[in-house]
């Protein structure tokens, strides 16, 4: 037990708020999980559990249909504020 | 019976009358198929996150309503044919814990457009509870 962890321990941010369900609409739930290229974020980074992750990925990706949130953002296609509706 | 959800955006360059007209279409499809419309939502005109059809924004619309599997198709096929909706999705809440939350999404839409009405079934819903419990 000589080793030191050197991170902090990673944990699901949604089991902590006992989320069940993520909608796709709610888009300062999804914030967390997409990173600022939006594009969403592993497991390994967030330390999302397999559940959540699950449903985020599904919520994301009803999002990006119904053009809530970017597919892609590069330098050809740059979004200014993309959060602004979110209050 | 079926819980489903639809959102719809219709294009901006309507003017307020018109996009309610679209609006009123759509639930008249439902109407006809013999919908439960439960709650609708505005969430009024927002900037897209990309453009569609050159559409910089769009006026979004969401419908919560209980109806059989084949209503989905014509009202599908209603919103492809028409022009001045640009995007629509149709969600499913199936499982227990998504008809829960189905139901928490009705009460919240219900509150924010008529907050005199949903005072009314909070009381309703309590007596119901009450009764259960009884």
């Amino acid at each position: 037990m000589a080793e030191r962890r050197k991170f902090k321990k990673r944990y699901c941010k949604y089991c902590e708020a006992k989320v069940d369900f993520i909608d796709y609409k709610d888009l300062a739930q999804l914030k967390f999980s997409l990173s600022e290229r939006f594009k969403i974020m592993p497991r390994r980074l967030t330390g999302n559990c397999k559940k959540h992750q699950e449903l985020v990925t599904v919520a994301i990706k009803r999002a990006r249909q119904t053009a809530l949130i970017p597919y892609i953002v590069d330098r050809k296609n740059v979004v200014e504020s993309p959060f602004e509706n979110v209050r | 019976m079926n819980c489903y959800e639809t959102l719809f955006v219709v294009k901006p360059t309507l003017t307020d009358e018109e996009t309610a007209a679209q609006v009123a279409k759509v639930t008249a499809v439902l109407a006809k198929e013999g919908a439960e419309l439960l709650a609708t939502d505005d969430m009024g005109m927002r900037k897209l996150a990309y453009p569609v059809q050159k559409n910089e924004r769009g006026y979004y619309t969401i419908l919560f309503f209980k109806a059989e599997g084949s209503v989905i198709n014509e009202l599908e096929r209603n919103l492809k044919i028409n022009e001045d909706v640009i995007k629509f999705l149709t969600v499913k809440y199936s499982n227990t814990r998504e008809i829960a939350q189905f139901d928490k999404l009705v009460a919240a839409a219900n509150k924010n457009s008529e907050p005199e009405a949903e005072a009314k079934t909070e009381v309703e819903v309590e007596a119901v509870t009450e009764s259960v419990e009884a």
